[in-house]
């Protein structure tokens, strides 16, 4: 007859093969969760036998595109906090009302928020959270090289947290991107992020970038081959200077 | 520890500290053997994208949990991947079952749809020689819960074989890769 710790053993290597049924799956975990090493190796151990069937396959590559959106989204990973809420003027109220009346309503009616995987509720606290900070600067962008009548806003906070706006872009065309950059004064410019337009040209991406020593002078977006992030290479779209 | 092992743990651990670059040579490193396991798994393109996506985002906020000790970086990502993979398609089952009884028990799969899985899973497989001396009923088993999530008893059930049988084949079937591998402890 098995001992008790036999029985462990044999669920152990169909636990790594992710077969137990629910209830013995729970009672392995919970097992597993004592310390057991002898268990803990076997599993290690199927897993990596395994990989064998894994590896049996011939490989298959994903699309460049899915790599830019990842890093999109680790760029914008770090959820600010709610900072505490600061002494402000009757004015800013007021300022910081409209504006965020006008962008939360947008970003409600769902026309300006196109990227993946990104809460809304989540986009709509960050942006309450730049437009409350008085050190948020709001800089309008303008339309230049093969998008004249582009444009765009950038909430931008040196804490490295942004949030652009644009409108008249036309969506990118297969293969290519917008990306984001910012540009500090004696520093290559740094890429923040890819702006996805639809069909009416509006987009918008949430930013959140660790901070700089040098403080961000310039925003810029390009038009680039899909994945390129390391330096600009492409057309300049839009950018927060009039050119 | 073989060096390219060492070159991924290290990069796992420059991950742990945001170093971009590095998330950047492991994703190059791994993207491919998990999108190749998210596509047999998944079937549909976008969602094996989808997943791709998932498991480097975990990869990133995670890797401070990588350790060496418990298995190779390797293991560690197709574990997530995988993970990540039987949640959706046990929740699309959970889903499709409930409907197909609904609307048309004749849709329910049966033996026959699970046979024609199973043989197309063959033909898509690129056995090497190794794979090739599993029997067909351990690799049969192994393949159903390995790339189509499926339980000891969904397998039992499907094949219309005996529990016992199906865990026999199992074990018998990761034993033989063991030794294939070289990894049966002493």
């Amino acid at each position: 007859m098995a001992t008790a710790h036999e029985e462990w053993l044999e669920l152990s290597e169909i636990y790594a093969l992710g077969a137990l049924d629910e209830q013995q799956q729970k009672n392995f975990e919970t097992h597993l969760a004592t310390g057991c090493a002898i268990c803990e190796a076997y599993v290690r151990e199927t897993r990596e036998a395994l990989l064998l069937l894994h590896r049996s396959i011939a490989p298959m590559t994903p699309s460049a595109s899915v790599k830019t959106r990842i890093f999109d989204h680790i760029v914008s990973d770090k959820i600010a906090p709610l900072p505490a809420k600061p002494r402000t003027t009757i004015r800013w109220r007021v300022i910081t009302g409209t504006l965020a009346a006008g962008i939360v309503g947008a970003v409600l009616a769902g026309t300006l928020i196109t990227k993946r995987y990104e809460p809304r509720h989540t986009v709509y606290t960050s942006v309450i959270n730049l437009l409350r900070d008085p050190a948020t600067r709001d800089l309008p962008l303008y339309g230049t090289g093969p998008t004249p009548k582009a444009a765009g806003r950038f909430l931008w906070n040196e804490s490295g947290e942004g949030h652009i706006f644009v409108t008249n872009l036309p969506t990118a065309p297969e293969g290519k991107m917008y990306a984001v950059w910012t540009i500090a004064q004696s520093a290559a410019p740094r890429y923040v992020g890819t702006i996805q337009t639809d069909r009416t040209g509006q987009g918008g991406l949430h930013i959140n970038t660790p901070r700089t020593d040098q403080p961000v002078e310039n925003f810029a977006v390009t038009l680039e081959p899909a994945g390129t992030t390391a330096a600009p290479t492409g057309p300049m779209v839009l950018i927060s200077k009039p050119a | 520890m073989p060096a390219d092992l060492t070159t991924a743990t290290h990069l796992i651990q420059q991950v742990a500290n945001q170093d971009r670059d590095a998330f950047s040579q492991l994703y190059d490193r791994f993207s491919t053997l998990v999108f190749t396991l998210a596509m047999r798994m998944l079937k549909a393109r976008s969602d094996a994208e989808d997943l791709l996506q998932e498991v480097f985002v975990q990869v990133w906020r995670q890797a401070q949990s990588y350790s060496a000790e418990r298995g190779s970086p390797e293991a560690w990502i197709i574990n997530i991947a995988r993970s990540r993979a039987i949640d959706k398609i046990r929740s699309i089952r959970r889903m499709q079952k409930s409907f197909v009884l609904t609307d048309d028990p004749a849709q329910a799969e049966s033996s026959h749809n699970v046979e024609s899985s199973a043989a197309e899973s063959e033909t898509r497989l690129a056995m090497n020689s190794a794979l090739a001396n599993l029997p067909d009923t351990q690799r049969k088993v192994l393949e159903l819960a390995y790339f189509d999530g499926l339980t000891q008893s969904e397998i039992a059930d499907r094949l219309a074989e005996p529990l016992g049988t199906v865990k026999t084949r199992m074990r018998s079937g990761i034993q033989k890769l063991k030794e294939i591998l070289g990894t049966k402890l002493a």
